[in-house]
Formats: structure tokens, C-alpha cells, sequence
């Protein structure tokens, strides 16, 4: 896209946001608009000078900063944002279909009413854009319960089951939901363990949104651990066949030490056996523990515990 | 003057008028823009008119007659953006979807998105939802998310012009990269990473490939409002991409049965969508999925452990087998006297 049309859009769009919000100050302005203040200020610089022939005074847009804050006199006829455009609309319905099935029929009703809000001579166009992205298939059906506690601050219980063990049942202040490689998360605070914990969807059964309202902390942002890069010093040297070297270098990149045969050789952290075993065996063989032999040894025990024998 | 300048002049100009505007009126009104030869003049208005259709301004040209002279008019009412009356849930959905996937850094048409959530919280006013959803997409590696996101974005383009493209495609199965044009059909997104569905002219079929390994990316700009080709009415992005390992179609499917237990026997349907579940006794669960890439599975089943064993058909039980003895090799314990122990 071309610069001339992102500027456009926006400055369609800045007009009447400040022809309804009088007064806005230049930074909230701005976050509005995702631009930093001095793009902001430029813009309306060149807003001053737009106007309509025969360009008498009274025919340019009014637009000013006062104290801070931004004010429109004259909108000439800019009081309204323009309707969605099929791409627009298309991209924010295919990125509601993240959550598809969590959100039942409200997103089949969303969409309607997008639809219903572009232009007729657009729609087409709108329904062949929103095919070309598929994200149905990536939201568990959790989602759709605990956005609407993370929404309403009501804390959850559910049965969690942490790897190896069986289900326990937990009472959650529900804070973000995080969705990483795939895999979603829900963060927040456990009042069985006292602590600041990171649920897997996936792990969690008989989920229930209770009465018991709470506030959530300003900022609750938690990220997803990566256990290839742990907390102690103490790393494990992995070998990979040429066959699966393509993937690892994907992965780690530079991380990643080519060796003579065209294999490669990386260091990953060994604060958890148990990640390390899982992980080594999903290569089916391609990957090799080379040290510490205690490693080595944990991974030939899962091989064992797998063919039960 | 400034294109863009003339070109929301040109907007206040039409959003006023009662009247059509004629084109020789339009050349009164901005002389220094739309002087000089007839011929320059005119494609300098098509450039502009051509950029206001794109943004949606419902522009059209009609005849005059005995009432009316012949000229520009634009519709006011397809103009303004109307409230969508959109419930509480409903811009909730939008929303944290939305915004989600415009944080996440790696979502195709962003800045259409960025537009489309700034318009549908026009007439919300404060009570637009916080949103609390968060996602990290479509990247292998790390620190490839900016790259990843630009590729997005040439391809959203394109797919929604229907021009093909030009790629440098990295794939982990060849030596080195390849070359190929694409006629991009969508993207679809599968477990966070993003891959592009497309008819590929170098192997003359459909192919997909994952966008964090298009290392180069160029769109056809020849002729860029003529659409290079057609999507198939019956094209259906779900049908080409796999969502797991053993749903790739390396070989015939086949009917693989597993046997899960403990912690794993109530995970049965989270862990194989799709798959037919069965109770065999109490605490235990027999799942049943077609597979078409039956090592992909084979390798999932062991990564899972002592709870997860396959039932058959023996053909993937030996598969397993076979790679259960190929890592018990390469973990051999070597004795004092550089003999191997097995573990």
C-alpha cells in the first residue's frame, strides 16, 4: 500500500474522531491513531490547508491545538469516519475467527453486522477476501468462558492436571489470556498455590466461572517460559542427524553449531528432565544426548517406559 | 499540490456538492493540479480517483438530462460509516480478537485491521472492552517476527488482488532454496505458524508452504488492478493445510488405534481432535484417528510417554519400534572397556 493511502485512511478517520471527541489531548490523540506527537502534529499541519473551492476562508477544515488539546470548527462535512472497506473488514472478521470456537454465536452475529456495514458494492469482495485467512482451528473452547470472566473480574475454578499427575482442583483470579507456538495460556492468580501461575488450556477440566468478583493488578503480563533456555547453568549438549538439522537451525539459528556431517549440535538448558526426554523423543531418533550422561541415561529410560518395557 | 492534500480536498469537494461535478469544473477548480495537456490531466484524475474507490468513497459518474448535467457525484449515505449496533459481546469478540491479533505482530492486512478496530470503536465511546487476550503467532525462530510480518502483508495484498507472486522459498526437505511464482489463493494458520496455500507454476499444483521460509518475496506490479488469476469456486484452505504432524499426506491414511491412560486417558480429545474415543475399562481410553503421516504421530506418541501405546495396525507399532531402538542406540551406555551396555 502506498503511503498517500495509509495517510488517507488516517486522516478520514482524524477528522471526525476530533469532531466527537472536542478537546482530546495531542498524546491521547495519538494513541488513537498509533502515530507518534510529531507525526500527529504534522498531520494536523496539513490539515489546515485542506479545504474545498473555491478555498474562501470558511471553506478549509478548522482544525487546532489549543493547551494541549486538539479542536475542530469546521469539519466540512468530515463528521463521520468513512464505512469499513472489504479489506478492512475482512482482515478484523478473519481475526475474530481466532477465537471461533469460543465465542458462539456472537461472532456469526459480529460478522453479519459488519457485513451489513460496508459498502453494497464491497461485499462481495469482503466475502472473497475473509475466505483467504483461515485461523478457525486455533481456539480451545475455554476461551470463550474465561474471556468472558477476565472481562467481567470473576475469579475460576477448573480441574488442572500438571504433567504426570492427575487433576487437581484449583481457584483461579483470571488475569490474560496468551496464546504462544499454538499453545494457549491462562494467566493468573491461584489461590491453592498463593501464587502467580500459567494454566495450559488444554490441561483444564470441568472449568466454572464463579460469583466472586476481585481487581485485577495494573499489569499482569506473564510470558511463556521457554524451557530450551533455562534459569541454571547447567546445559546439555544435543546432536541432530543432517536429516533434522534444517529444523533445529530454524529454530535456534546461530544457536545452532554445524558440524562435519551436516548435522548440527545444540546447548538447551536442563532444569527440566522431563521437557528435555519429551522434546529429544519427538525427533524419532534423529536427536542424541551427548552430555551429561545423566541426561542420556533419562532419555533411554523414557524409550523404555514408552514400549512398556 | 500535495497528493494527498488534493485528494481530501477533492473529498470535501464532492461531500458538499448538490450537484455533479463535471470534469472541466474540476479542472477550474484545481489548475495547477489538472492543467497542463488533456491527456496528462486526465490520467493524474484517474490515479486520484482511482485511489479514492480504494478507500471506499462511493464515487460515481452520471449522465446528465434535462434536470441534471453530466459529471461527479458521491452517495453521502454510502459514505459515512452507520452504527453497526454491535451488542456488548459482540465488540467484545471483535475486539480482543482484533486487537490480539494486531499485537501478536504477525497477522495478515494489519494496517486494515488497525483501521477496521478504530472504526468499530467510533460510535463505542469508553465502553470499549479491555481486552486481556494475547497471542504470539507465526514465526519458527525468534526475532523473525518483523520479517514474517512483512511477508504477511505482501501477501494479503496479493491474495486479495489476485496477483501471483515471486518467491525464495527455503524449504528444510531441499539442499537449498528454490525459486518459484505462486499464485497465492489464502493463509491459513495452524498451530502459530502461518502458511500460504497457492498453485505453485514450478511443480504445477497446489502446494503450501510456510511463510517463515519464504526468504524473498516479490509481488507481480505489472498491471496492478488486473486480477492475474482465479480462485477455484471449490477451493478450500482447510482441505491443504495440517493442523498436526501426522496430518500431512505422506502416504494413504490409515486408521491408528491408541491406548491412553492416567492423566492422559481424560486428555484423549484435547490431545487428537477429531479422533473416535472409546472407554476400554475404567481409567483408560482408546482413541481412533485416520494418519497419513505415520511417523509424525510415532514420534508424538513417544514424547508422551508410558500412558500413551499404540494398539496397532502393527505397521505403526514396528515404526515405533524402530525408532525406539534407533534412540536406545545412539543412548548406549559405553562401559569402562568401550563396549556398549545397553540401557
Amino acid at each position: 500500500m502506498s503511503n498517500v493511502h495509509e495517510r488517507l485512511r488516517r486522516l478520514l478517520f482524524l477528522v471526525p474522531y476530533v469532531s466527537k471527541h472536542p478537546g482530546v489531548t495531542v498524546e491521547a490523540l495519538a494513541k488513537a491513531l498509533t502515530i507518534s506527537r510529531e507525526d500527529l502534529l504534522e498531520e494536523l499541519d496539513l490539515l489546515t490547508c485542506v479545504g474545498r473551492p473555491p478555498f474562501n476562508p470558511d471553506d478549509y477544515i478548522d482544525i487546532y491545538v489549543d493547551n494541549d488539546r486538539v479542536y475542530v470548527d469546521l469539519d466540512q462535512r468530515l463528521f463521520a469516519p468513512p464505512r469499513l472497506t472489504a479489506g478492512e473488514a475482512a482482515a478484523l472478521a478473519a481475526a475474530a475467527e481466532l477465537l471461533r470456537p469460543a465465542t458462539g454465536d456472537a461472532l456469526q452475529s459480529a460478522v453479519s453486522k459488519l457485513e451489513g456495514i460496508i459498502p453494497p458494492a464491497a461485499r462481495e469482495r469482503f466475502r472473497d477476501m475473509y475466505r483467504k485467512i483461515d485461523a478457525t482451528a486455533e481456539a480451545p473452547l475455554a476461551l470463550g468462558p474465561l474471556t468472558q470472566a477476565i472481562l467481567e473480574r470473576r475469579e475460576v475454578t477448573f480441574g488442572y492436571a500438571s504433567p504426570g499427575r492427575v487433576p487437581e482442583p484449583r481457584r483461579v483470579r483470571p488475569y490474560e489470556l496468551l496464546s504462544n507456538r499454538g499453545q494457549w495460556y491462562l494467566q493468573g492468580f491461584c489461590h491453592t498455590r498463593q501464587d502467580a501461575r500459567l494454566f495450559r488450556l488444554d490441561r483444564m477440566e470441568d472449568l466454572a466461572v464463579t460469583a466472586t468478583a476481585f481487581q485485577p493488578p495494573a499489569d499482569a503480563r506473564a510470558d511463556v517460559p521457554n524451557p530450551a533456555r533455562g534459569t541454571t547453568g547447567d546445559s546439555v549438549r544435543v546432536r541432530f542427524t543432517p536429516t533434522a538439522a534444517p529444523y533445529v537451525k530454524e529454530r535456534f539459528g546461530q544457536d545452532a553449531r554445524p558440524l562435519a556431517d551436516g548435522g548440527v549440535e545444540v546447548r538447551v538448558a536442563g532444569d527440566s528432565e522431563r521437557w528435555l526426554t519429551q522434546w529429544v523423543l519427538s525427533f524419532g531418533g534423529e536427536a542424541e544426548v551427548l552430555e551429561p550422561a545423566s541426561a542420556r541415561a533419562a532419555v533411554a529410560r523414557a524409550v523404555h517406559a514408552s514400549l512398556g518395557s | 499540490m500535495d497528493r494527498t492534500e488534493r485528494i481530501l480536498d477533492l473529498v470535501a469537494l464532492l461531500l458538499d456538492a448538490r450537484e455533479p461535478i463535471s470534469w472541466a469544473e474540476l479542472r477550474e477548480h484545481f489548475p495547477a493540479d489538472y492543467g497542463g495537456s488533456d491527456d496528462a490531466a486526465e490520467r493524474k484524475f484517474e490515479r486520484d480517483k482511482a485511489e479514492l474507490v480504494e478507500l471506499g468513497f462511493p464515487l460515481s459518474y452520471v449522465q446528465g438530462d434535462d434536470e441534471r448535467r453530466d459529471g461527479y457525484l458521491v452517495d453521502r449515505d454510502v459514505y459515512y460509516l452507520p452504527e453497526a449496533d454491535l451488542t456488548k459481546e459482540e465488540l467484545a469478540v471483535l475486539y480482543a480478537a482484533g486487537s490480539a491479533a494486531l499485537a501478536s505482530g504477525a497477522f495478515p492486512g494489519r494496517d486494515d485491521l488497525a483501521h477496521a478496530l478504530r472504526k468499530i470503536g467510533f460510535f463505542a465511546g469508553e465502553s470499549l472492552p479491555t481486552p486481556r487476550v494475547r497471542m504470539e503467532l507465526g514465526t519458527g525462530q525468534e526475532g523473525q517476527e518483523k520479517e514474517v510480518s512483512a511477508r504477511l502483508e505482501q501477501l494479503w495484498e496479493a491474495c486479495s488482488t489476485h496477483k501471483w507472486v515471486h518467491i525464495v522459498y527455503g524449504s528444510p526437505k531441499q539442499s537449498g532454496p528454490t525459486e518459484r511464482r505462486v499464485d497465492p489463493y489464502g493463509l491459513a494458520l495452524r498451530r502459530g505458524v502461518w502458511t500460504l496455500v497457492g498453485y505453485c507454476h514450478l511443480r504445477q499444483g497446489l502446494r503450501t508452504f510456510h511463510v517463515h521460509r519464504i526468504r524473498d518475496l516479490k509481488v507481480n506490479t505489472a498491471r496492478p488492478r488486473t486480477p492475474d488469476f482465479e480462485v477455484p469456486a471449490d477451493f478450500s484452505l482447510d482441505a491443504h493445510v495440517a493442523y498436526f504432524p501426522w496430518q500431512y499426506r505422506f502416504h494413504a491414511p490409515m486408521e491408528v488405534a491408541l491406548r491412553l491412560s492416567g492423566p492422559l486417558a481424560s486428555r484423549a480429545g484435547s490431545l487428537f481432535p477429531g479422533a473416535v474415543l472409546e472407554p476400554v475399562e475404567e481409567g483408560v481410553t482408546r482413541a481412533r484417528f485416520p494418519v497419513t503421516f505415520v511417523d509424525g504421530l510415532m514420534r508424538f506418541v513417544l514424547s508422551l510417554g508410558a500412558d500413551c501405546r499404540v494398539e496397532g495396525p502393527p505397521e505403526a507399532r514396528e515404526r515405533l519400534e524402530q525408532m525406539a531402538a534407533r534412540i536406545l542406540e545412539k543412548h548406549a551406555v559405553v562401559d569402562g572397556n568401550g563396549q556398549r551396555v545397553i540401557a
